[in-house]
């Protein structure tokens, strides 16, 4: 055998390993699957017919995570300028950039419910800790993306504005600006599209919007309440989508 | 009266490269003058011009442009920079922005920084905007985005560009070498004629001889990095162009790539 097809062996036995290793020790008893089928239909059935009276808590539910997502995504811009331009190759030295990319991978890295989990213990309930965390999370894609778009433009109106005396304020505004606009506006409402997506489920943590309803009606059993809230979620998501594969249409 | 240009003893090379790219040059360009440079691919035109628009560094020697030495290791005051116009061979345009808004771009480094920053020119600025695009005959393009215009339309803009900045001294990089022959010497007429109306000095750079008898008072010949020939464009000689085109005496180790 050839190193090449050694390394496809092994790594083979180690992804055999791993899917073994996780199947004997989780504890997994296929028989409780199976008997639990009819508690399963059950569950389900409880969920029909949706109950209608919860759309005063729909719309109070859906309208906060709406406020969250979009004070969350502004945020998330004002944090990501500075950090998307300190984060340039092309604008900063290595000994600033490098760290910056760091720290932001390191954003990237932390789970949005992880975050507001945090953020409910050092502010406590309600939708505020839910934009921090939204806010905090979105900034390590945004300000990657908004650096990503400043290092695709093209170098040579900057070079034309710096010889016409332009500062660098200036070569920003009138060169660079100008050719990144389109993709920063759809990067941004991408991120808005994730953030709207991801708050949905803040209110499970105690941290604002719609998601504190399903988790109050299925841990009081109102499965059909939940079933509602959860069309409910389902819809806006839709929507959500719908609006930005619009949106995005006009900025490409 | 004090020169544009005294270059003394100048030598530079690019990072990496075997060859030095300027080589021993020294050079005085009077006020006023309309100087053409000619020579084939790499022998320097581009570096040279670049590197007096003060966007090279490390370079060996004495420049000094407009009364002011340049300093090798950094750019120059951005005060002073906007006395010096460059015309860039791809146009280097704002694709997204408006003919107008290039135009005003060449108006950054005269007008108060907040004005640049909000994008609100003066009147005057305006004006003298206009005046620039009229004299390229695109005042009726103000509005149209450059991503919609044609080539020899957007050489027009970026050579309005530079008017607007009211340079005293123009350096064109092949300003017209993307252009068909009829509308190279149209434009490059039209370059020289409003720099001269503006007593502004001027220095392009160029393929194409004709174009240098037309429109220059004076032609240097440049070849792997150094000055072959500097003469009034009367004396201009079809032998001396040829000797600076031809392969008859290639430096050792370096392919010239002639472009006609």
């Amino acid at each position: 055998m050839r190193r090449r097809d050694l390394g496809g062996f092994w790594a083979g036995a180690l992804i055999a390993g791993v899917v073994l290793w996780s199947l004997v020790t989780a504890d997994v008893e296929l028989s409780r699957l199976i008997s639990a089928g009819p508690r399963i239909a059950d569950f389900l059935g409880r969920m029909f017919p949706p109950d209608p009276t919860v759309m005063e808590e729909i719309w109070k539910g859906s309208a906060e995570t709406l406020r969250i997502a979009t004070l969350g995504t502004v945020g998330a811009v004002i944090l990501s300028i500075p950090l998307g331009l300190l984060a340039t190759e092309t604008m900063v030295s290595p000994a600033i950039h490098r760290p910056v990319r760091t720290f932001l991978a390191f954003v990237r890295a932390i789970p949005l419910i992880l975050v507001a989990m945090l953020m409910v213990g050092a502010v406590g309930l309600g939708p505020l800790p839910g934009i921090i965390a939204v806010a905090f999370h979105a900034t390590g894609m945004l300000a990657k993306f908004y650096a990503e778009a400043i290092e695709g433009v093209s170098r040579a109106p900057i070079a034309a504005l710096e010889s016409a005396g332009a500062g660098p304020l200036l070569r920003l505004r009138h060169a660079i600006w100008p050719q990144i606009a389109p993709v920063v506006a759809r990067d941004t409402i991408f991120r808005f599209e994730l953030n709207l997506r991801e708050s949905l489920i803040l209110g499970i943590v105690g941290a604002g919007g719609i998601g504190f309803y399903i988790q109050t009606y299925v841990r009081s059993f109102q499965y059909d309440k939940a079933a509602s809230v959860t069309i409910a979620v389902i819809v806006m998501v839709i929507a959500i989508e719908a609006i930005n594969v619009a949106l995005r249409r006009r900025f490409s | 009266m004090r020169n544009a240009i005294d270059i003394d003893d100048l030598s530079f090379r690019h990072d990496a490269a075997a060859q030095p790219a300027i080589e021993q040059v020294s050079l005085g360009i009077a006020a006023g003058e309309r100087v053409a440079l000619l020579g084939p691919s790499g022998a320097g035109k581009t570096t040279l011009l670049t590197l007096l628009d003060g966007r090279l560094h490390g370079w060996r020697g004495r420049v000094s442009v407009l009364g002011h030495p340049q300093v090798p290791e950094r750019a120059p005051a951005l005060a002073n920079r906007a006395d010096t116009g460059f015309i860039f061979q791809e146009f280097a345009l704002v694709e997204r922005s408006t003919v107008m808004r290039n135009a005003l771009n060449g108006r950054l480094g005269r007008m108060p920084a907040w004005r640049g920053l909000l994008g609100s020119a003066a009147k005057r600025d305006v004006d003298i905007a206009t005046a620039a695009l009229r004299d390229c005959g695109i005042a009726e393009l103000v509005d149209r985005r450059v991503d919609s215009l044609s080539g020899g339309q957007r050489q027009r803009v970026a050579i309005a560009r530079c008017l607007a900045q009211e340079p005293r001294l123009i350096l064109a990089d092949e300003p017209v070498s993307n252009l068909d022959p009829a509308r190279a010497a149209e434009i490059l007429g039209l370059l020289t004629t409003a720099a001269k109306a503006r007593g502004a000095t001027t220095m392009f750079s160029s393929h194409q001889p004709e174009l240098a008898r037309r429109f220059a008072d004076r032609v240097i010949g440049m070849r792997n990095g150094r000055i072959v020939f500097d003469l009034p464009t009367g004396q201009l000689t079809d032998d001396a162009t040829a000797a600076l085109y031809g392969d008859a005496d290639p430096a050792p180790g370096v392919r010239l790539k002639v472009v006609s």
